[in-house]
């Protein structure tokens, strides 16, 4: 039988929309209990009012690292204990490297990178009194190659991709388990922001290269799967990996 | 959630061992009708290298189970022998089995599957069709082979409903390092087992993998195609 995520204790962020809700969902829907953590409080409420007692709503800022204590601790507290953590709330930014100003520069990286980081560093103690576990990091085919308008964004993806690879070689000895995924484009409201400016910067219609390049858009469901799956026992030997779903997107030269 | 592939139809190649023999395995347990070939000891016999035997295999396959849903590509062979001392020879016995058998079923099985709108491909690759292993050159050649012929096959197979993928495994217990030990110790100049250990913590199971292949091949990795999906511990991304 496929292995579920039926027991598993998660830790999800940016759980409030997009990605990190369809990932909530199916990780609820597998049996999992999870802590529904976004900076959107009121969201995170929302989400895990419609899951049941097997959600529970966090208001939580990624970048600061006494938040993710309590995140943590609200899994010990809630669910007994913690056995995934999805470090997946980001932002975007969709503009040329030469038009984006320092400070957003900083904060986007603070958010993608450092959050990824502060998860990382706050989850471990508690993956290891679990016995082990896995961490699962929301990357991107932009961590893979770059995409115009996308410099901080691609930038931050990378980095993402490499700090899986280090944490994974770090905390194989400890059973925990730390890989990415990384999906192209998506339909979430993130992408829809991006339309505009993109077709604007590139020349080309937004859904004719989505068509060319990747067959069509792909759906938060779809990465929650391969979520899901990267956090099941399934996935047993798979660490330190960049798992890509991107219809072909990153493999394709033209 | 078991009995994911109720009803589909798969055919392994080289399933009469290792990896090969696991994924047949993990695929029936979803529900799937597989069909297993090998060169000697399965209820189908073939030999990849034969071009017209293996589209005849793929064709009665489809026919007689009236579809065909998976196909995994599997057979293969491997020595241990440093690319100076690989004589052309071998070079080609090599590249007959674990590439062009790979192309083959891969091309015979999409033809089956375009027509009917839907299926996954999943070809077994290694770790050693991204990066460089000593003494097993020819092999990483024919791996690095598949990875490729996995990216555009992929590409071409999209418009028609095919999704082909490959997966990377490491170091398993079925391959050659059990069997040539030493020759991998004298090779890196430190224990092989020691550096295994180190760099992917321990050898890896036939049944890891084939858990991997079955997700690729279900409909849960339905955005996944032209896709090489890293199972080994981490030793890939790792750099020392």
């Amino acid at each position: 039988m496929i292995s579920s995520l039926e027991g598993k204790r998660a830790l999800i962020t940016g759980a409030a929309a997009g990605l990190g809700r369809a990932t909530t969902e199916l990780f609820v829907a597998q049996g999992a209990s999870v802590v529904v953590a976004d900076v959107d409080g009121a969201g995170a409420e929302s989400v895990a009012a419609a899951l049941g007692d097997r959600a529970v709503a966090v208001t939580h800022d990624v970048t600061v690292a006494a938040q993710w204590e309590a995140a943590v601790g609200t899994a010990r507290d809630a669910f007994g204990g913690l056995d995934v953590l999805v470090n997946n709330a980001g932002i975007e930014i969709g503009k040329p490297l030469t038009e984006t100003g320092e400070d957003e520069f900083d904060r986007l990286m603070k958010i993608n990178v450092t959050g990824t980081f502060l998860g990382i560093k706050a989850a471990v103690p508690a993956l290891v009194e679990s016995g082990g576990g896995a961490i699962v990091n929301m990357a991107s085919v932009a961590g893979l190659g770059g995409a115009p308008l996308l410099g901080a964004y691609c930038a931050s993806k990378g980095a993402v991709i490499r700090l899986t690879e280090v944490a994974a070689i770090e905390l194989r000895a400890a059973g925990i388990r730390v890989n990415a995924v990384c999906p192209a484009f998506v339909g979430t409201a993130m992408v829809d922001r991006l339309v505009k400016p993109f077709e604007a910067a590139v020349g080309l219609p937004f859904g004719d290269v989505v068509k060319i390049k990747q067959g069509r858009l792909g759906t938060s469901e779809e990465v929650a799967e391969m979520v899901a799956f990267l956090a099941s026992d399934d996935a047993r030997w798979t660490t330190g990996t960049a798992n890509v779903l991107d219809g072909g997107l990153v493999e394709g030269l033209l | 959630m078991s009995g994911e592939l109720e009803g589909r139809v798969a055919l392994v190649t080289g399933a009469g061992r290792g990896i090969g023999a696991a994924v047949a395995a993990a695929l029936e347990r979803e529900g799937a009708t597989v069909v297993r070939t090998d060169i000697a000891g399965t209820d189908v016999v073939l030999d990849v290298r034969d071009e017209a035997a293996v589209a005849r295999v793929v064709a009665e396959t489809a026919e007689q189970h009236g579809r065909l849903d998976i196909v995994v590509p599997n057979a293969g062979v491997a020595f241990v022998k440093p690319l100076t001392e690989t004589s052309l020879a071998e070079w080609r016995e090599l590249m007959a089995i674990n590439l062009d058998g790979v192309f083959v079923t891969a091309r015979e099985a999409a033809k089956v599957m375009a027509q009917a709108g839907k299926g996954s491909i999943v070809n077994i690759a290694s770790v050693t069709g991204l990066r460089s292993a000593p003494l097993i050159g020819a092999y990483g050649a024919s791996k690095h082979g598949v990875v490729g012929l996995t990216k555009t096959l992929g590409a071409e197979l999209r418009d028609f409903g095919v999704r082909v993928n490959c997966v990377c495994p490491g170091f398993a217990g079925t391959d050659m390092v059990s069997s040539h030990e030493q020759e991998l110790t004298d090779a890196i100049g430190m224990p092989v087992q020691d550096v295994i250990n180190a760099r992917q913590g321990r050898l890896g199971t036939a049944e890891e993998i084939a858990d991997t292949v079955l997700f690729l091949a279900s409909d849960r990795a339905s955005f996944c195609t032209s896709g090489a999906y890293v199972m080994d511990g981490g030793l890939y991304g790792a750099l020392v």
